[in-house]
């Protein structure tokens, strides 16, 4: 017959043999290793300031026959501390949801309790089906002047705790950040970058619900942001970005008239468009070298530019020579 | 960034401050300027009546002017236009009703607001009532407008003149004030949402705010 103790961090736990007498013979064991006699007081056995190391099965054998009288599972813990608590519409104007953890665990099972109050009605928080610690509630009526109180109540064996949030409808809404955040360079535009994104899918009516955004962006190699503000449309074209360099973009969103602005979307990077270097065959074909059209350049072994020790004679000779050397210097160039 | 559209048309409201209750739909560009122009107004007038309404509620004092007061609502208080509203029901309006919803809930509104004027405590206070009066009447004003340039009829007869039911005692009467304010400023919240819709169904000019800070 075995039991679960709770105790608190802290506390001196005295646990009795079942049914035995104090003076009987007794071995008790933790976790199936056998515990000192320093630690018994007859047949009882006292831990003292116990710690979170010592939960675990404590068994009590009789002496001689070994007989199992005593079983039980020691779960050393805390009474919660104010639990914390935070409400939020995403999904304006469907309804809202309340979310909250502890801030400090409290290594026993808690329960947790919701209560939310509209006025005089009390309201049905559902049950998230996937995070056990958030629920959600429907609005019934829309633009209430009554405000909505939410209370917490977080319960375990060593005691319980709790708060509250009171708030307007209005004051709780913050919409998801904008999904799917694009940026592209623009062609033959080396200042430009298309930003476009979409709405977060978790608003429901953004045609009488519009949003409106905030884009934020930098080059990686400065600190400082810049700003825009958008009220209409998906998209927006950068126009002065530093040429060549890699931006950083981000975009957020709020409801247009009510409530705060949703947290950063996911960044994104994007180079704007750069000039491509120029072939060096169209190079060779503008200056007429007598070398034969491939599609790699090779200088003339009459040009080389190392080659000081080259007589410059007939004028013939010096017009290669020079139109050797600028296409050297290409070649030099793009190697 | 909402505070640049409220200063852009704090301008345009001071520097037109006379021509305001002129304001005739019919003549403008079409009923969307209309329109955005009221949706701005609802906005500027909600901007200035958290200022006011927390001056006034200090006024009021304790507890009135405590962040967590949630009082219940009382039977007496609902002779103010709630803004309160199903959300099927909302979404399902016609422009006319929910254009006329607007109408008579501000224009009763401002007849309460009015009789508050001459009671509030220091001559400041009465002055920015005072102020507030004049541009809610402009907001009335806007709506009629919008709702004759689309050819709907102004709701009929006057609002019910307030004063008629005086508050048996001083703590009552200040809880009429304290619901008066918070229904004003949900009405201002709604009715944002209210031109929202409607902008879309008028054809629009559309105004696209577009604003550009360096280095925030």
């Amino acid at each position: 017959d075995s039991h679960i103790q709770y105790e608190r961090v802290g506390a001196d736990v005295t646990m009795k043999c079942g049914s035995m007498d104090w003076d009987a013979a007794v071995t008790w064991t933790a976790n199936g290793t056998d515990i000192d006699e320093s630690h018994l007081n007859g047949s009882y056995l006292i831990l003292k300031n116990v710690n979170l190391t010592q939960s675990g099965q404590y068994s009590c054998y009789e002496g001689s026959s070994w007989h199992l009288k005593y079983q039980t599972y020691l779960r050393v813990g805390t009474p919660p501390k104010e639990p914390l608590l935070m409400c939020r519409s995403n999904n304006y104007p469907k309804g809202f949801y309340c979310s909250w953890h502890l801030p400090t665990p409290t290594s026993i099972p808690n329960s947790f309790n919701i209560s939310v109050i509209h006025g005089t009605k009390e309201m049905v928080c559902e049950k998230d089906v996937f995070l056990k610690n958030r629920c959600h509630i429907r609005y019934i009526q829309l633009f209430s002047t009554v405000k909505y109180k939410v209370t917490l109540t977080v319960t375990n064996a060593l005691g319980k705790n709790s708060t509250s949030l009171t708030f307007d409808e209005f004051t709780i809404v913050k919409p998801d950040p904008p999904e799917s955040v694009v940026a592209k360079p623009v062609p033959n535009n080396p200042r430009r970058l298309e930003v476009s994104w979409q709405n977060p899918s978790s608003w429901p009516d953004p045609e009488s619900f519009p949003l409106k955004f905030f884009l934020r962006y930098r080059p990686l190699i400065l600190d400082q942001w810049q700003h825009v503000e958008l009220s209409d449309g998906t998209s927006h074209t950068i126009t002065d970005a530093y040429a060549g360099k890699e931006y950083i973009i981000q975009v957020a969103a709020k409801d247009n008239d009510i409530g705060t602005w949703s947290d950063w979307s996911v960044a994104v990077h994007a180079t704007p468009w750069t000039e491509e270097p120029k072939h060096l065959t169209t190079e060779a074909q503008i200056t007429e070298t007598t070398s034969a059209s491939t599609s790699s350049f090779m200088p003339p072994p009459t040009t080389k530019i190392c080659d000081k020790g080259a007589v410059v004679g007939s004028g013939a000779v010096a017009a290669r020579w020079t139109a050797g050397l600028v296409l050297a210097a290409y070649g030099v160039l793009f190697i | 960034g909402d505070s640049w559209g409220i200063f852009a048309f704090l301008c345009a409201a001071l520097c037109n401050l006379p021509a305001l209750p002129a304001l005739n739909c019919t003549e403008e560009p079409g009923a969307g300027r209309c329109i955005q122009q009221t949706y701005d107004l609802t906005r500027y007038l909600e901007h200035q009546l958290r200022t006011l309404a927390g001056t006034y509620l200090n006024y009021l004092g304790p507890p009135f002017n405590e962040p967590d007061f949630n009082p219940p609502r009382l039977a007496r208080a609902e002779r103010v236009p709630s803004a309160t509203v199903d959300l099927d029901l909302w979404r399902g309006l016609t422009d006319n009703a929910r254009l006329a919803a607007n109408y008579r809930a501000y224009s009763r509104l401002l007849c309460y607001l009015r009789a508050l004027d001459g009671t509030a405590g220091t001559a400041e206070l009465r002055h920015r009532l005072g102020h507030f009066c004049s541009s809610l009447q402009g907001l009335v004003l806007s709506i009629a407008g919008v709702m004759s340039s689309l050819g709907y009829p102004l709701p009929a007869g006057p609002p019910v003149p307030p004063g008629t039911s005086v508050a048996s005692n001083d703590f009552l009467k200040k809880m009429d004030d304290f619901w008066l304010l918070k229904e004003l400023q949900t009405w201002l919240w709604r009715s944002a949402k209210d031109f929202n819709r409607l902008k879309k169904k008028v054809p629009p000019a559309v105004v696209t705010l577009r604003l550009e800070a360096r280095g925030f």
